[in-house]
């Protein structure tokens, strides 16, 4: 992991074309502000590991996992 | 009554009293946005959140306090206002709003897990529904199902 220190106001590049400063810094609190064409999508970490989740977990359950389920939590 | 295909019991009749809306969706399944709670005496406490638009999509969930008794709710005012709930404080599991952990079942390789960072959180009153992802919590996405102290206060 490259790990550098930067200063509110202050930015970096990754590539050519994202661009991200430090626009404030409170506590443990740091508010970013991102530059980066629209084709980028940009998500928090917890909602893309929320729907990676999900989509496993939407998987279609055969009648003995849901009974598997159910006798594990009574046993 | 309307009637409607799920995806583990067959086909249902519901009343539109039981319908719970999903104003974002799901994270993943962002168009669905109509629900239905169900709980079946042979499959207790499990709770399945089924699709209304799509009988296949079916949740398995446990209600997040037979996970973790101890467990507690962090909504931040995003997630208050779109639940229709009074910003400044936190509501009462079980009596405000339900919350419900989404289960990754086990697989031969794998122990079934409960998602405890992003449960899903509904105002009883309103019938709205969100899955709230905690940030800044102490909890897992894959808390491991395992049968012990934890799970006693259901049997």
């Amino acid at each position: 992991m490259l790990v550098m220190k930067r200063r509110a106001g202050e930015s970096f590049m990754i590539g050519d074309g994202i661009e991200i400063e430090v626009l404030e810094v409170t506590g443990s609190r740091v508010k970013l502000g991102i530059v980066a064409p629209e084709s980028q999508l940009i998500v928090r970490k917890e909602a893309r590991i929320t729907r990676d989740e999900n989509i496993t977990a939407a998987r279609r359950l055969d009648p003995d996992a849901i009974a598997a389920l159910v006798h594990r939590l009574w046993r | 009554m309307p009637r409607t295909l799920t995806a583990y019991f067959g086909e249902l009749e519901y009343s539109d009293s039981a319908v719970f809306q999903f104003p974002y969706g799901l994270p993943g399944f962002e168009s669905e946005r109509t629900f239905l709670f169900l709980q079946k005496p042979q499959t207790a406490p499990l709770m399945f959140l089924q699709s209304l638009a799509n009988a296949q999509l079916c949740f398995v969930l446990l209600p997040i306090l037979v996970v973790d008794p101890q467990y507690r709710i962090n909504l931040d005012a995003e997630d208050l206002e779109a639940l229709h709930l009074a910003p400044g404080g936190q509501p009462r599991i079980g009596k405000d709003i339900l919350c419900a952990a989404i289960l990754r079942a086990g697989d031969g390789e794998s122990e079934p897990t409960a998602n405890l960072m992003a449960p899903v959180v509904v105002n009883l009153k309103e019938q709205i529904g969100i899955q709230a992802i905690q940030v800044d919590c102490p909890y897992s996405h894959r808390h491991p199902l395992v049968p012990g102290k934890e799970l006693a206060s259901c049997s």
